[in-house]
């Protein structure tokens, strides 16, 4: 078992349980505990009973902004639990227009980092049973005793490289804030893959993508994913074809993450959608990398205001290509 | 067409599609043409209205289908016929590049060149220079749809 911090989640379920019940929203945003432990899954709650099941713990890595989407279309109100990258996937959807400010209650959560089961079992060198954590440090219960590790080394990887677990958005702020964070790795794996020889490069990437089901599942855990409809599903012109090919794998992951250039809000989702764990981090941060490089350090979602830099133009601006 | 698709018992000849922009590129394309000068066969002219409305699933789908070499020709910066269509144009494709660099193309495969309607010498140069690039490179495999056979 998974124990929540109790006086967190007490204040947290007393806040949003007066706005649920009060009326001022429709519907929380939030999470529940899923079949194991060691999930945390999405909580719809619209009644007292349902909050009775929120929990806030080191597995609610689900990106709850992106349910918005869905959920504004039955509900005039809708209240959110946002860490620091749904607040950004909140802003990413706000500047698409995709929602409207007044229709959401943001209630913020400083994240200090969701935990990833594999590493945990990986530590713990056989299953887990369950998990206390304490002063930054993780205990776990295995069969063979107790096992204590740092928090910080069994991390999520899209945890790992967080440069802001403080939601930047938000009406409520629930806890105290984790302030900002550093994360000097953020695009180390980018910059080896950028050293290695084309044909080598290429062939990482053929063998990454060929594990790809094309099941969507990284698109549809997206915030900056959130067309009506999608390229993928476009019949005329029919630019995805649905046959087992790695020029289809390719077109299909190069598209997708061209479609978050500037936009993409690093939160991770869709590598930890993925079920079969492509690398899609790395698309996504090469992208940001180059742009960043070229046209001026921006961080998708931070400010809503901000327009994103493929949104815009300077007519001096350097090019890519050989000639100017 | 037969001229240009892959390798033939006759050596390599690359497939360069061209994306121009019906501006600047494809007048300087036809300049080139009323002006007489030649260049290769190799290069298929496609016109965009602008190189700002090139969708890389344009560049993409050539590679799928054959293509060895993509080349996007637009408007010199400032010169553009929506006024900005290749200032948008410029940081997209820019991205796209590194992209498609980043998945393991060679930087030849991929180019933008600004070609006005009066530089049709310019226009015959840079498509001379893209072909001689290409072949020197040798035909693409990468990302080729294995279904989608050359019709020689």
């Amino acid at each position: 078992m998974a124990e929540p911090n109790l006086d967190q989640m007490e204040k947290i379920r007393d806040v949003v349980a007066q706005d649920l019940l009060g009326g001022r929203i429709e519907l929380l945003l939030g999470w529940e505990k899923g079949h194991y432990w060691w999930q945390s899954r999405p909580l719809f709650a619209h009644s007292k009973e349902d909050l009775e099941k929120l929990v806030w713990d080191s597995f609610c890595a689900v990106n709850l902004s992106r349910y918005l989407l869905d959920e504004l279309k039955d509900h005039q109100k809708v209240g959110v639990l946002v860490k620091g990258c749904d607040a950004r996937a909140f802003n990413r959807l706000l500047q698409d227009n995709m929602v409207e400010r007044d229709r959401v209650v943001l209630y913020g959560l400083p994240c200090p980092g969701m935990l990833d089961y594999d590493r945990l079992a990986a530590a713990a060198e056989s299953a887990p049973d369950g998990i206390t954590e304490q002063n930054g440090r993780v205990i776990l219960k295995t069969a063979r005793g107790e096992v204590e590790i740092e928090r910080d080394a069994v991390l999520m990887d899209k945890c790992k490289d967080c440069l802001y677990p403080d939601p930047v958005v938000y009406d409520q702020l629930l806890l105290e804030p984790q302030g900002e964070r550093e994360a000097p790795e953020r695009f180390k794996a980018v910059g080896d893959l950028e050293n290695l020889p084309d044909n080598e490069r290429f062939a990482y990437w053929e063998k990454e993508l060929s594990r790809c089901l094309r099941c969507y599942a990284c698109r549809q855990a997206c915030p900056y994913c959130s067309c009506r409809e999608c390229f993928v599903e476009q019949e005329n012109p029919r630019w995805q074809g649905r046959a087992y090919q790695p020029s289809e794998n390719f077109l299909f992951h190069l598209v997708r993450a061209y479609h978050g250039a500037g936009r993409c809000i690093d939160c991770g989702e869709c590598e930890r959608a993925c079920p079969v764990g492509i690398p899609l981090q790395e698309l996504n941060r090469k992208l940001t990398k180059d742009i960043n490089e070229l046209y001026g350090h921006y961080e998708a979602g931070l400010d809503a205001e901000l327009e994103p830099p493929l949104l815009t133009y300077r007519p001096d601006d350097p090019a890519a290509f050989s000639e100017k | 067409m037969s001229t240009a698709l892959n390798e033939t018992s006759a050596g390599f000849e690359p497939l360069i599609v061209a994306f121009c922009c019906n501006w600047c590129s494809y007048a300087g394309g036809d300049l080139a043409g009323t002006s007489r000068i030649t260049y290769p066969a190799n290069v298929k002219v496609i016109r965009v209205p602008c190189c700002g409305r090139m969708n890389p699933m344009f560049v993409l789908r050539a590679f799928q289908r054959g293509a060895d070499g993509v080349l996007v020709a637009g408007c010199h910066p400032g010169d553009c016929h929506y006024s900005t269509g290749n200032f948008h144009g410029r940081r997209r494709l820019s991205a796209f590049k590194r992209l498609v660099e980043f998945a393991g193309f060679e930087p030849d495969r991929f180019e933008v060149r600004w070609i006005s309607s009066s530089e049709g010498d310019k226009f015959a140069e840079e498509m001379e220079a893209m072909t001689a690039k290409i072949k020197a490179l040798g035909p693409n495999g990468k990302m080729r749809d294995a279904r989608w056979q050359s019709l020689t």
